[in-house]
């Protein structure tokens, strides 16, 4: 390959210098994170009627609806902190990406099998949020940009770095 | 080892350590508040309003065999169809208004008794409510529902 075939054209150069600019990435991160801190909070706070959310899915028994209403939105809460301060960024990514799969196959398959309950993403208030197409639509947006956040070389800010011991300046 | 490589193994080793400090966090938090897996009732059933009366499957059936009591499948129409009480109507609570029209020709008084799927669905309950909000003043929940109702080969229908 000639020497200036690998230099990006300018459209090229702009998606490029666009797709891993510190501040879009910052923003997708808050966003995302926040959504799951508040997934998270909103189940955490009545792991009861999460459990029922998780049953209505006919997919676990209650046992297991019970440990994954313990777990889950302790995972959710942390990542999505994790994601917005910049903690173990690479982790709390690819767990989130990991989630909303998941959770898109469950909403898919719950859809497929004619189930008309509700979804219990942000809220356990089962006259809210049904499960339909749009909740698959809408998670799939989000997964498209945990991928991209997964891929991202640069993360932007990372606490665990900041905190860091910066090597002493040279004494002139 | 190439970056790629690296950057794989740093990603698994955060998950997990996440997934760790999740576990401890889950626990630790039910534990303390007694929710979830350490919670002292862990029945849906506790979720219902004191005003609805929940009944057994033995008062399900002797109410059956009565006649005197109108069955409300609170379930989905695709469930419904696959297999109901014999004689129960489909009052999906999603649509719940549509039925209001013929609800509202039956007597508040009359008894009805609202089922969904068993132990596992908040349907029944949530439908009862409903029911109870639209006037009608003798509304139970078998809270078995369909499921112990089929165990125990009751009459059913398709």
């Amino acid at each position: 390959m000639a020497f200036w075939e690998s230099i990006p054209s300018g459209k090229e150069y702009e998606m490029k210098s666009l797709l891993s600019n510190t501040i879009l990435i910052l923003l997708v991160r808050i966003f995302l994170g926040g959504l799951f801190v508040v997934a998270g909070l909103d189940k955490i706070t009545d792991s009861q009627a999460f459990a029922n959310s998780i049953l209505q899915y006919k997919v676990v028994g209650p046992t297991l609806a019970m440990c994954t209403a313990t777990i889950l939105p302790s995972l959710e809460l942390l990542c999505g902190i994790s994601l917005i301060i910049g903690l173990y960024p690479r982790g709390c990514t690819l767990l989130i990406t990991i989630m909303l799969v998941g959770f898109t196959i469950l909403v898919a398959s719950a859809l497929m099998r004619g189930l008309d309950i509700s979804c219990g993403c942000f809220t356990q208030d089962p006259n809210v949020s049904k499960i339909g197409y749009k909740k698959i639509l809408e998670n799939c947006g989000l997964i498209v940009l945990s991928v991209w956040l997964l891929f991202v070389r640069d993360q932007g800010i990372n606490l665990l770095k900041s905190f860091e011991k910066q090597p002493d300046k040279p004494i002139n | 080892m190439c970056e790629r490589e690296l950057t794989m193994r740093q990603s698994l080793l955060e998950s997990l350590l996440l997934i760790m400090a999740a576990i401890v966090l889950g626990v630790t938090y039910s534990f303390v508040t007694k929710q979830g897996f350490f919670a002292k009732t862990q029945s849906v059933q506790t979720a219902a309003p004191s005003n609805i009366e929940m009944i057994s499957l033995a008062t399900a059936k002797e109410l059956f065999e009565s006649k005197n009591a109108i069955f409300i499948d609170a379930r989905h129409e695709f469930d419904y169809e696959a297999g109901h009480i014999r004689g129960a109507v489909n009052v999906a609570l999603k649509k719940f208004d549509t039925h209001l029209t013929w609800l509202n020709r039956i007597s508040k008084d009359k008894l009805l008794i609202v089922y969904c799927d068993g132990a596992e669905c908040n349907s029944s309950i949530e439908l009862a409510v409903k029911l109870m909000e639209s006037g009608f003043t003798n509304v139970k929940v078998f809270f078995g529902g369909w499921q112990e109702w089929n165990t125990a080969k009751l009459p059913m229908e398709k």
